[in-house]
């Protein structure tokens, strides 16, 4: 396949993502924020910081409020990782290889940028309409996802949605999980300890998580196991470990995939030599700055690998019948 | 009825579904029994649906603005062309005709020039082409042929003749949107295929596939083995670009740009794969002859790939429509066509051509400066109706203008009578209003030939309009092929 291609997918699919996992986000922090207890404290800030945008929104905005933050993420079309942006930008990149996806993938794909043109206002319009739209964000999103896993080959064109679809998936899950440490308690371990186990269920709840987490963690909520699940759990789809593994996997099927896999396998034997007790929430910040610098890796790794080619066409690559 | 035919009593022109007693023609009663089964709000509600389709299809063309590029939807009309499959057979012989002698002429014009020789194609007009092609001199193409895809615009007058107002033979497009009005019919009116026999369009894409297949260079494949076909696009932000990528998706080929092509020493083109070069045999290019090799045309074009034309003269890459088949596409040569057709067929055409006067010639220049107010105008070598004098609706000082362009280029300019383009019912506000449209057959040829069963039907959507462009407030229609009813 064409190397034009197939970076277009990779950034399709994670555009995609993208936009779903902003629209979990705040959903996630709208559930941290009601089951706050009295005496907590959070900032709508924290999501900023956590998408690494700081300074485009200081730019544009002078305070951090709710109302800011959510029309900042959710429709500014000067925030290229807006959810109205991905999803342009996933549109736009689909236009560019629509001859190498079924049909109706383009159709999902233009419906669901034609839903949150049309919708991303009511998305400010309070937190009853917000969860709305967000949702059928997510709805909408998931049955892309469906569509392309029953009605496209699982070839090469394939992998590269699913690298994209990784990649992205898994430096959210890490974004999100941040999201958590930025929350002050207060001192009162008698409200802590309650406080802090809706907390995380919010979090497994945004992440549509909260099941597989009962059966296979258990029944109580405490951070370390929910991070511990979320980072490290080898079955839930959103993790970052089985996003490894399926970037691993996608890789295997590649050719030429040296210097990625050798990226991927260093992010994966980082994670797992990672001790999650009993850690401090800058240490954790900290451990997720680490997980997102070695996915970054990853990602200059395929850039190299399978995208620049075209930027540089009188490169020595090998010839192929 | 009723749906209210309206505007009909004083409709100067020929309508194709209407006779001039306000009566269904044969091949259009079974449609509009049906459609008096419909009162106006169903139809309005059926009208709805297909524009919620066409926006979640996505069917869209490109308008490029100092705004960015604004995409917009396909103006579409839900009553269909209807078209009796006798005359259509007789149509359809016409056009694999004249596309065969227009090739013959394409591929002697670059060779020996019989036809000049023999004063049937006069030198002078083909030293005053803009688009032949030195560089193509002493090559003759697989099969002879040049043009294998080519779109011809065909016209009905008032007395009911069908005329060919001009042949396509560059990059003629709009076969998406003859597919995609098809389809939107079916989902729309599944009953009325049901009821009524319409010869079927889809199979465009699988003869167009093999129609490029077949001038691949490597004649050597494995029977599993396909040849790697590619479309050249001049990118998303070409008008055409959602057809360059729906045929791409249709035929399983790759859509490529120029940058993604590179022309090696061994004057085989490849592509920039993930698993590295990939040779590629077959370009199905959808960019101009100016922009495709800049190492042979235009130096500064970014569009094409360097070495293109080395490549094709070597016999390394099939590339349709061939460089320099344009020299055809050309309103002076039209005039020619049916001599064309004469000298290398021996036959009279079947398909007429509009009469035109050639301002080339004393005295049917003095002819066409002398009645500028009664004849259309037009350059040899423009396309999409640019540069072009609509006499009767001109200002006399447009008129004066285009007598100076034409005494100091007669060479550029043809002229023809102002037709009475005939209409179709298309739906206004509930009702149903005569519209003047066109059609827009196309035809194939490599090893076999091919005709689209009907076309694009294109419809100038404002009333009295002759004015089809998509650009400028045309729509289209679907075009039935039927059997007709005696």
């Amino acid at each position: 396949m064409l190397s034009r291609v197939a970076e277009n997918l990779y950034w399709m699919a994670r555009y995609l993502e993208r936009a779903e996992n902003t629209a979990r986000l705040i959903n996630a922090t709208t559930q941290v924020l009601l089951d706050l207890p009295r005496g907590a404290f959070f900032g709508w800030d924290v999501l900023i910081r956590v998408a690494g945008l700081d300074n485009l929104f200081h730019e544009h905005y002078a305070q951090a409020d709710e109302d800011n933050v959510v029309n900042f993420l959710v429709r500014d079309e000067s925030n290229p990782s807006s959810i109205v942006s991905s999803l342009h930008n996933a549109r736009e990149n689909t236009r560019t290889f629509r001859e190498v996806l079924p049909m109706e993938i383009w159709e999902r794909i233009n419906d669901l940028h034609l839903f949150i043109r049309d919708n991303a206002s009511r998305a400010t319009q309070g937190r009853g309409l917000r969860h709305q739209v967000l949702n059928g964000v997510i709805e909408r999103r998931q049955s892309i996802i469906g569509l392309l896993m029953g009605s496209m080959s699982h070839d090469i064109p394939y992998q590269f949605l699913k690298l994209g679809r990784n990649v992205e998936r898994a430096d959210m899950t890490t974004r999100i999980v941040d999201v958590n440490s930025a929350v002050q308690l207060p001192a009162d371990p008698a409200l802590t300890v309650p406080a802090l186990e809706r907390l995380w269920m919010g979090t497994l709840n945004a992440m549509s998580a909260y099941q597989m987490y009962r059966r296979h963690v258990g029944v109580h909520v405490r951070r370390k196991d929910v991070v511990n699940f979320l980072l490290k759990d080898a079955h839930f789809p959103r993790t970052v470990r089985h996003c490894l593994d399926e970037i691993e996997g996608c890789l295997s099927v590649l050719p030429r995939h040296d210097e990625a896999m050798r990226a991927s396998r260093r992010a994966w034997r980082r994670l797992d030599g990672m001790r999650l007790e009993g850690l401090a929430p800058v240490v954790l910040h900290e451990y997720m700055d680490q997980i997102q610098a070695d996915l970054g890796d990853v990602h200059a790794a395929l850039a190299r690998q399978y995208f620049d080619l075209h930027h540089a066409p009188a490169m020595e690559a090998g010839v192929s019948q | 009825m009723r749906i209210e035919l309206r505007n009909y009593s004083d409709n100067p022109a020929y309508d194709e579904l209407v006779d001039a007693d306000g009566q269904p023609r044969p091949a259009a009663r079974v449609l509009f029994r049906h459609i008096d089964g419909l009162d106006a709000g169903e139809l309005e509600a059926r009208r709805q649906a297909v524009e919620a389709a066409i926006m979640t299809m996505g069917i869209t063309f490109t308008v490029y603005s100092d705004a960015g590029n604004i995409d917009r939807a396909w103006p579409f009309d839900i009553i269909p062309r209807v078209i009796a499959r006798g005359e259509w057979a007789r149509i359809e012989a016409g056009l694999k005709q004249r596309l065969t002698a227009l090739n013959l002429f394409i591929n002697d014009l670059y060779n020996e020039q019989r036809i000049v020789r023999d004063g049937v194609f006069p030198l002078e007009v083909l030293s005053g082409s803009k688009n032949f092609r030195e560089q193509c001199r002493g090559i003759t193409p697989r099969f002879g042929v040049w043009a294998h895809i080519c779109g011809t615009d065909l016209v009905r007058d008032r007395d009911g003749t069908v005329y060919v107002l001009e042949d396509n033979l560059r990059v003629p497009s709009g076969v998406s949107y003859m597919l995609e009005n098809r389809q939107l019919m079916k989902r729309l009116f599944p009953e009325i295929f049901r009821a009524i026999s319409i010869l079927p369009v889809d199979d465009y894409p699988t003869q167009l596939y093999d129609t490029l297949a077949a001038l691949s260079p490597r004649r050597d494949l494995h029977p599993d083995e396909r040849p790697v076909i590619a479309v050249l696009t001049p990118g998303i932000y070409n008008s055409a670009y959602f057809e360059h990528s729906y045929l791409a998706q249709q035929m399983g080929a790759f859509l490529v740009e120029g940058s993604d092509l590179v022309v090696r020493e061994d004057d085989r083109v490849y592509m920039n794969t993930v698993s590295g070069l990939r040779r590629v045999d077959v370009i199905y290019r959808r960019i101009d002859d100016d922009f495709l090799d800049p190492e042979v045309f235009r130096p500064e074009s970014a569009l094409g790939v360097p070495g293109l034309m080395r490549a094709w003269r070597a016999g390394q890459v099939g590339i349709a429509n061939a460089p320099g088949a344009g020299v055809a596409d050309d309103k002076v040569v039209y005039a020619f066509v049916p001599k064309i057709i004469k000298y290398y067929l021996g036959e009279d055409p079947i398909i007429p051509n509009v009469p035109s006067w050639l301002c080339m010639y004393d005295d049917e220049r003095e002819y066409v400066l002398a009645n500028l107010d009664k004849l259309v105008v037009k350059p040899a070598n423009e396309s999409g109706g640019y540069g072009m004098l609509i006499g009767p609706r001109a200002t006399q000082a447009e008129r004066d203008q285009f007598a100076e362009l034409i005494r100091a280029n007669p060479r550029n300019y043809m002229a023809q009578p102002t037709l009475s383009i005939s209409t179709a019912p298309t739906l206004v506000d509930g009702h149903m209003e005569p519209r003047h449209l066109d059609l827009r057959p196309f035809v194939l040829q490599s090893d076999q030939m091919f005709v689209t069963t009907g076309g694009l039907t294109r419809v100038a959507m404002k009333a009295g309009s002759l004015v089809v462009n998509s650009s400028q407030g045309g729509g289209s229609k679907d075009t039935w092929i039927v059997e007709a009813e005696d």
